[in-house]
């Protein structure tokens, strides 16, 4: 939507593919609850600055795909309107999942910023931690 | 891509989707119209004030269109399927005369084999009563709905025995009911239920399902009683030392089963007889399962 190239949109569609299961692992993990579909795409507040980080429709194969991984259980339950509801919670394996997963990104984090920061002292003042 | 114009309706958007989405395994489309169905709904519930078509073009741009999200769904299904570490079952595969003993899937086929006939007299009993009563009903008012009431039965058995089948058989099937129909008036329903050839061939399937069930059954039946016999039979007479059988046609066939050579001979075809029936039990199933995902799963 925006004037992005396609590089970029490229570039943060591989950068969301990992980070949207560390993401719905988190926000089930901090609800305790099972929560639907719609419900996880409204608590995962995707805004940027630039529009949508990633499509909310994006958040529902991504369930799917921790579900058959066994990271989240799922179940079906009726609504009172409308379709029928898929419910997703998070296993013990999911929780153990996340606590890894949250490492491997600070380990990455602190990686990149430091690559960038290197990157920003070569080329002028240095810029740090952008907010 | 982008010059597609947005969908107005929930319908049209599911309609692209699953346009987009041709080709892709037939569960996998299902699951993605099933999910969309549910975000679209829940987004037209949350904003009473939109009409549809308003709430679809803030859709497509929250949601995603119908393009980008087959294209999650592929990589979804990619994703999984491959690099994607999925432990213990996936590298296993299940090769050789002998290794059917342990794999889970010859179990689950047996187990579908059993259970067929008694499905399959359900299923049959239910579909030709239903459609024996809804036929002649038509000619009173009551019979609409009624005609309503069973094609939606018919529905819903077929989503169970899509569950069943994915569950022993290992095929990939809806996870979901099928969308509900967003006809108004109810003729427009039972004309909309009765074009779509998935009633049918969901019927043709109930149908089938009791003379298949029947051969699955005897020879799930046949393929578990056999070896038990072979085997329990021979030890029996060599632990007792007297033969129980009396073969006196076939001399050569009588003289096994009192020798005691001949008696292990017998134990040893029983205890080969358990792998031909699994590697049966398997090849009905794979070939079940495919039938069902032919018949069952809607586009």
């Amino acid at each position: 939507m925006t004037e992005e190239t396609a590089y970029t949109r490229k570039f943060r569609k591989e950068l969301m593919a990992g980070l949207s299961s560390l993401v719905l692992l988190a926000v089930l993990a901090r609800a305790g609850r099972e929560m639907y579909g719609y419900e996880i795409a409204k608590a995962v507040k995707a805004e940027g600055e630039g529009g949508l980080i990633f499509k909310q429709g994006a958040i529902y194969p991504v369930l799917r795909s921790l579900d058959a991984l066994g990271l989240l259980s799922s179940r079906v339950e009726a609504s009172a309107f409308g379709p029928p509801r898929r419910y997703y919670g998070i296993t013990d394996e999911g929780r153990r999942a996340l606590s890894e997963w949250q490492g491997a990104w600070h380990d990455m984090r602190e990686f990149v910023d430091e690559a960038l920061a290197a990157h920003l002292a070569g080329a002028g003042p240095l810029l740090e931690h952008r907010v | 891509m982008t010059a597609d114009p947005a969908p107005a309706t929930v319908r049209a958007y599911l309609d692209e989707l699953r346009n987009a989405l041709k080709g892709a395994s037939p569960g996998l489309i299902s699951d993605a119209l099933a999910d969309a169905e549910e975000h679209l709904q829940g987004e037209i519930a949350a904003n009473p004030t939109k009409t549809e078509a308003e709430v679809l073009v803030t859709v497509v741009q929250t949601y995603g269109t119908p393009q980008e999200i087959a294209e999650e769904y592929r990589s979804m299904e990619a994703a999984i399927a491959g690099p994607f570490p999925k432990p213990e079952q996936a590298p296993k595969r299940y090769k050789g005369f002998f290794s059917v003993i342990s794999d889970p899937r010859a179990y689950g086929a047996l187990m579908f084999m059993l259970l067929a006939l008694p499905t399959g007299i359900f299923y049959f009993v239910w579909t030709v009563v239903g459609i024996s009563l809804s036929v002649p009903f038509l000619l009173f008012i009551f019979g609409i709905p009624f005609a309503l009431l069973f094609l939606g039965s018919v529905r819903i058995l077929s989503h169970i025995e899509g569950r069943v089948v994915e569950g022993l058989l290992g095929v990939r099937m809806p996870r979901r009911l099928p969308a509900q129909s967003s006809a108004e008036t109810i003729w427009q329903r039972i004309r909309e239920a009765l074009t779509d050839l998935r009633t049918w061939s969901s019927i043709l399937y109930l149908l089938l399902r009791l003379p298949l069930g029947v051969v699955y059954f005897t020879l799930g039946v046949v393929g578990i009683v056999l070896p038990i016999a072979l085997i329990g039979g021979s030890f029996i007479d060599l632990v007792t030392d007297r033969s129980h059988i009396q073969m006196t046609d076939v001399p050569w066939l009588d003289h096994m089963f009192h020798t005691a050579p001949g008696l292990l001979m017998i134990m040893v075809i029983g205890a080969l007889l358990i792998f031909v029936a699994l590697h049966m039990a398997k090849g009905i199933g794979w070939l079940h399962g495919h039938l069902a995902e032919a018949l069952l799963v809607r586009l």
